[in-house]
């Protein structure tokens, strides 16, 4: 099943690939293997490939509609929907009513499951930094930059589904095939760096989300502006490797011969762009089959790097990795990152029905030290400051316990938490309230579209001026609402 | 009452003498209604003076009863005078004893400003009077009458093969441009085959073809091609993108939907059968309300339960509208080319489609259900009309009997349980004597431990008069199971009741209806509504509707799928956007030529055979692709039709072509879905990786790309990065990007790979050992024609160096000479389906 990986580094045969070539070359007569010699332009980009600069038109980087500092994103998507008042939004009046029940008007949870006895939470709350930002005991390494976090307590969105609310959190709707937040902003921004995919997701080992590509798609979007599935072990994307019983030197072979018969029949054919663009295509496959191999191959990072991220603990090192090479890829020009923690169904997600305290311990371990770990390792290499960081799930969970002695909670659209950090943000602070139990946003409510406003915002991009025409209408992400959120900018 | 009212007017006036001075000022820019004007409506005023609320007698929802006024009989609204108009007085408190909005905030200056704007403009409740699209989109051109323009006189008449092409030479001329030359024989015959069923000819027809090689012959190929089973599998697949065709719901669970590859099937037999157009949008649109229904014509309904489906609605009122919109929005834009669902909210912003107009088409397809139990849909019976009436009166004979056997053996269980017969402990009998919903709790229990044994001794006590009766009912069941034979089932929404009335909804909004929406045909389009007469349970809105769509005179129909057709031979429609028809769509590039061939469509019996012979017998059609820079300078979008372009085949031709080539195409048509292979890693972005994707072995995974399973949540990778169209809603045209991971997907994706060593085992089989003859071979399986000498001597070249090189490299193994020659030729094969000229046919 493992497939082996076209590297310049790994040439055939244990030799190095200049002798292995001059041997080639010596061994029979003919073999015109010029080309692989200069391997470098190896497609020999100064022929006829790009010539008219055509090909990267869709993905090519645009100005911003004013200027901006935040130039990536990376979103951690906690699926599942993470409990706000275990998390960010402390409720005292929680531990005054444990366990009784709740008879307010108030109509959350799915499913028409009971509305519960109103649950503590069982972690503690403590205030952080100079600004004493309150965040609980599950994110003990995440504290250490709560002067960096802006916490938005009182949003909302129209949904009590998975389906449904991951795809409204990513695209702005309930309904399924509009594009996503990434694919606006590699629609309106383009890409920086050539060689990846300007839209990379990262899905968490247990499974994806729920809804599945919808949540990633370009919509009514060209495919270009789709997210790419981007696995941290293995191939990283899908048919990079080379297929398994090609030798690297039959790889370059061909990949050579198919160049040169495509160069040959653009000419006379030159005004084809959409030749050229295919060819350039080949030639920006083969630099990301080297660069995206090279992103994940986080062996290169210091011991104290990867200890950091935390790597060498078997329960943090998956998230660790997914953190670190979203912080290789934005390196590399990558505009949006987006990195799940959970996946399938139930308690290998957020979805704490049956133990939310279970659940968010463990969940809350998996990605505390790995996102700390990345602010930190952000800050040390000034991609702080051109970084916009996300943290939220699709809603979050209510105050109340499912059953007596059953600590698990419901969802909760009406109100929950999301922070946002980095380039443009003001930290060390919350915005926003929900009620005395933490079931609904009461002050300055803040629905999904205002989140994507802001977002945008922070990229430099107007809302209500990104704009995609599509079958009569001039489609936003925000729909006909959104507006930012002013208090969270810095 | 004339003293209140005198006295009110005596106050009117003298407040409006007193305070025009405090009121804020009108908005400079002029306003517009439905995004500015409206909302501070609807969420200051309408909650009390509404559609369903009218404090005081007053109501603003509509711009008569705003003018009239409410109790005081004074108006609210004046147009042309906002300082007057007591709406404006109120809001801004100029009499402390009648402030509005009596609860929450009050209006702010830029608010009231806005109204004043509003106001003075005219109070209009759609559109400012000078923009508005119902005044001037009626002279749009697409709602004009077809015409049947005369065919134009050209000089160079020999050019001329059919009337089409005298309408393109005709522009050519005028600019003193002249066509391109015919493309080779062997392009054309590609282009032809691929055009028509989407696969390359095969060597064998390639030879025999070219050796009658002459304009007449081409004319035959195509009345060949037309007959055969491929030309609906690849014209159907266009079909199934204008109707957003997909296999599953989308969403959380993500369901296949049950039988719905019988509508696929019906399309592909539609267009192999050439059924009229006109009959095959009756059928779609209202198969169940045909005099001459059948299970076919119901079939073809599924076209309105082809949309995404969400099983857990987060507002279940909203979700019914959501549901109606995908309709609604897809059978303006599959038959009509207008944008009908922009007007959902408000008035169309372009077009002369209002929100009124909107909600007109919602209440003709309102009548529709969805067959459900619970979160899972289940299919329905198809048949004509005495089947499907035998079919119910069976189900309702049997439903009938069984009630009677259920009612003789629960009298005996309550006569049983209160005679004391049943031997069950006395707190039992009494729980389970209880009525269902009054039992306590302790009752609950004990119904539930005891029921098992009460049904026992029910049974064993049952009096064989009652045995005897239960058999006979039961035999009877049987006889009438036996004689209603069991219905094919299909896939489609059903009518059962009268359709609730529907209301026009502000903002879209399913929680803020307006006034009630007859249903109705578009009032811009129509000079007269049509009358909606009951079908059986059917209301018969939704064939009225689809008359109106079939009819000759509908200016729309005819001419949208003439140019869905041209695109599709040419590349661009006469008309670029082909779901567009409105004020933002295209124009146009010859509108003579579209008229005239929509006009000859129709009176050729909508037959879609005949438009496709018209078009490829031109010699318009059979242009070679050669740019001439000076016409290339002035018109690099080809929109004069001077040469045909370069266009990129569409992933599911690509993948035929492939199987085709390498001999793997299996040509069986129809039935449940094949489910091809993917990778491993596409499958980690789903939450349910182990239980979604079920691989049909290579053999079925060989069919025809139409054929493969299309999930929401998990679509074909290989398909998704080549452009496959939006599932999701009515996709008139396909992109073409050019993007790294179609290279990868395409070098070293195990499809491309695996049908490559197929190629070359094939070739071998076929030709033997010598690498010239396989060379020849290769090309014409794939790019239907011979390499050039150059060429040929390059992939020779190829085929011995890599034989020599693999070779030297795995000396250390034992591999013999053929291993290796064989290697080689996969490689060649693999090289072959990444070209240019593959995927881009000359």
């Amino acid at each position: 099943m493992q497939a082996k990986r076209f590297t310049l580094n790994n040439p055939p045969c244990g030799r190095t690939r200049r002798e292995f070539l001059w041997e080639t070359g010596g061994g029979f007569a003919g073999l015109a293997l010029i080309d692989l010699l200069s391997s470098d332009g190896f497609f020999g980009r100064a022929e006829g490939a790009s010539a008219d600069g055509k090909p990267p038109v869709l993905l090519a980087p645009k100005l911003p509609h004013f200027p901006t500092r935040a130039k990536h994103v990376i979103f951690f998507f906690m699926n599942g929907g993470p409990s706000h008042v275990d998390l960010f939004d402390p409720k005292p009046a929680l531990t005054k009513y444990n366990g009784t029940p709740y008879k307010g008007k108030v109509k959350v949870g799915s499913n028409n499951r009971a509305i519960g006895y109103l649950m503590q939470s069982p972690f503690e709350f403590k205030k952080h930094g100079q600004s004493g930002l309150e965040i609980s005991s599950v994110y003990p390494h995440l504290s250490r930059f709560a002067d960096d976090l802006c916490v938005i307590r009182s949003l909302y969105t129209d949904t009590a589904a998975h389906a449904s609310g991951n795809i409204q959190m990513n695209t702005g709707n309930v309904i399924i095939g509009r594009p996503s937040l990434g694919s606006w902003l590699s629609y309106g921004l383009g890409t920086m760096g050539n060689d990846l995919p300007g839209f990379v997701v990262m899905t968490d080992p247990r499974g994806g989300p729920i809804g599945g590509t919808s949540n990633w798609t370009a919509g009514f979007m060209p495919a270009a502006y789709q997210g790419t599935l981007f696995r941290s072990k293995g191939d990283p994307l899908l048919n990079l490797a080379t297929p398994e019983d090609v030798s690297d030197r039959t790889q370059r072979h061909s990949l050579n011969l198919l160049q040169r018969l495509n160069r040959k029949h653009l000419k006379n054919r030159e005004q084809e762009s959409e030749l050229a663009a295919r060819i350039h295509s080949y030639e920006l496959a083969y630099r990301m089959q080297t660069t995206a191999s090279e992103v994940v191959d986080v062996d290169k990072e210091s011991e104290q790097t990867r200890e950091m991220y935390g790597l060498n603990n078997r329960l943090t090192a998956d998230f660790g990795r997914k953190c670190l090479i979203a912080r290789r890829l934005i390196e590399k020009g990558v505009r949006f990152v987006q990195l799940y923690s959970g996946g399938g169904h139930g308690p290998e997600t957020w979805d704490g029905h049956v133990d939310c305290i279970k659940n968010h311990s463990l969940h809350g371990y998996e990605t505390d030290q790995p996102m700390a770990g990345l602010i930190e390792d952000l800050k040390r290499t000034g991609l702080w400051e051109e970084t916009l960081l996300i943290w939220g799930g699709e809603f979050g969970r209510t105050p109340t316990s499912e059953g007596v002695g059953k600590p698990g909670r419901d969802h909760n659209w009406l109100g929950f938490s999301m922070w946002l950090a980095g380039a443009g943000v003001k930290g060390g602070q919350a915005i926003g309230a929900t009620d005395e139990l933490g079931f609904e946003a009461v002050e300055s409510p803040y629905h999904v579209s205002d989140l994507h406003a802001t977002v945008l915002h922070l990229m430099g991009l107007d809302h209500t001026k990104l704009t995609y025409f599509y079958h009569g209408l001039e489609e936003r992400l925000t729909g006909q609402r959104g507006q930012v959120i002013e208090g969270a900018l810095a | 009452m004339f003293h209140r009212f005198g006295l009110l007017l005596v106050f009117s006036i003298s407040a409006a003498m007193a305070g025009s001075r405090d009121l804020p000022l009108p908005a400079p820019d002029g306003v517009d209604f439905s995004e500015q004007v409206e909302p501070i409506l609807r969420d200051r005023c309408f909650a009390c003076h509404g559609a369903n609320v009218q404090l005081s007698g007053l109501r603003l929802d509509e711009r008569g009863h705003a003018l009239k006024g409410g109790d005081s009989g004074l108006p609210s609204v004046i147009p042309g005078d906002s300082a007057q108009s007591l709406l404006i007085r109120t809001v801004a408190g100029l009499d402390p004893d009648r402030v509005m909005p009596k609860t929450g905030d009050r209006l702010t200056s830029e608010e009231i400003g806005l109204l004043r704007a509003w106001i003075d403009a005219g109070a209009d409740y759609t559109e400012t009077a000078e923009s508005s699209p119902l005044a001037n989109g009626k002279d749009h051109w697409s709602f004009q009458p077809l015409t049947s323009p005369p065919v134009p006189a050209v000089r160079n008449a020999g050019w001329v093969r059919n009337p089409i092409d005298a309408f393109v030479l005709a522009k050519l001329e005028a600019r003193g441009w002249k066509p391109s030359p015919p493309a080779g024989p062997e392009a054309l015959l590609r282009r032809i085959h691929v055009d028509l069923i989407g696969l390359p000819p095969t060597p064998q027809e390639h030879q025999e073809f070219l050796k009658q090689n002459s304009p007449e012959a081409f004319d035959r190929l195509i009345g060949e091609l037309l007959n055969r089973p491929g030309y609906g599998e690849r014209w159907g697949r266009h079909w199934l993108d204008v109707v957003r065709y997909a296999e599953s719901n989308g969403y959380e669970r993500d369901a296949t939907k049950p039988e719905v590859w019988k509508y696929r099937d019906y399309v592909i037999r539609s267009f192999n059968q050439d059924k009229p157009y006109n009959r095959f949008i009756l059928e779609q649109l209202a198969g169940d309300e045909l005099e001459d229904a059948t299970a076919e014509t119901h079939i073809a309904m599924g076209f309105n339960r082809l949309g995404p489906w969400d099983d857990e609605p987060a507002d279940f009122d909203q979700d019914r509208f959501d549901q109606l919109d995908d309709v609604v929005r897809t059978t303006s834009e599959a038959f009509l080319g207008l944008t009908m669902g922009c007007a959902r909210c408000h008035d169309h912003k372009f077009d002369p489609l209002t929100q009124k107009d909107y909600y007109g088409m919602v209440a003709l397809f309102n009548g529709l259900r969805r067959s459900q139990n619970g979160r899972r849909e289940v299919s329905l019976p198809v048949g004509d009309r005495d089947q499907l009436a035998g079919q119910g009166q069976g189900s309702d004979r049997i439903k009938e009997l069984e009630a009677q056997i259920d009612k003789l053996r629960e009298d005996f269980r309550i006569e049983l349980l209160r005679s004391g017969g049943s031997g069950l402990p006395e707190e039992a009998v009494a729980a389970l004597l209880e009525d269902f919903k009054k039992r306590t709790e302790e009752q609950k229990g004990l119904a539930i431990k005891y029921t098992s044994e009460m049904i026992a001794k029910t049974a064993e006590a049952l009096p064989p008069e009652l045995v005897d009766r239960i058999a006979e009912l039961e035999a009877e069941i049987a006889e009438v199971r036996r004689s209603t034979p069991e219905l094919d089932r299909g896939y489609y929404l059903y009518e059962s009741k009268p359709p609730e009335v529907v209301h026009v909804l502000m903002r879209g909004r399913a929680a803020s209806p307006g006034e009630v929406a007859v249903p109705a045909l578009p009032e811009a389009l129509v000079t007269s509504q049509p009358a909606f007469s009951t079908k059986g349970n059917s209301s018969g809105r939704r064939l009225a509707l689809a008359r109106w769509i079939a009819n000759p005179e509908n200016p729309l129909t005819a001419r949208v799928l003439v140019n869905r057709v041209w695109q599709q031979h040419l590349g661009r429609g006469l008309v670029r956007t082909g779901g567009d028809f409105g004020i933002m769509g295209d124009r146009p590039s010859h509108p003579e030529l579209l008229d005239w061939l929509a006009s000859r469509f129709i009176q050729e019996g909508w037959s879609l055979k005949k438009l496709h012979t018209l078009i490829m017998t031109s010699n318009t059609y059979r242009m070679g692709k050669t740019p001439v820079a000076e016409y290339l300078e002035a018109d690099p979008e080809n929109r004069f039709l001077w040469r045909v372009h370069y266009r990129r085949l569409e992933a599911e031709a690509i993948r035929d072509s492939m199987l085709a080539a390498s001999g793997q195409l299996n040509r069986k048509m129809y039935g449940p879905s094949m489910v091809p292979p993917i990778p491993e890693a596409a499958l980690e972005g789903h939450p349910d990786p182990d239980k979604i994707w079920h691989t049909s072995n290579e053999r079925e995974a060989s069919r025809r790309t139409v054929y493969a399973f299309i999930k929401r949540s998990m679509l074909i990778p290989m398909l998704e990065v080549l452009d496959l169209c939006d599932t999701t809603r009515s996709s008139a045209q396909r992109p073409v990007t050019s993007i790294a991971p179609q290279a990868l997907t395409l070098f070293n994706g195990d499809f491309a790979n695996g049908q490559a060593l197929h190629m070359a085992r094939r070739v071998l089989e076929k030709v033997g050992p010598d690498p010239a003859a396989q060379v020849d071979l290769v090309y014409r399986l794939a790019l239907s024609r011979s390499p050039t000498p150059d060429e040929h001597r390059e992939m020779v070249d190829f085929l011995n160096q890599e034989t020599e090189a693999d070779l030297w490299e795995t000396r250390a193994r034992d591999r013999d000479r053929l291993v290796a020659r064989e290697a080689s030729l996969v490689q060649l094969c693999r090289v072959v389906f990444n070209l240019n000229e593959f995927v881009y046919p000359n």
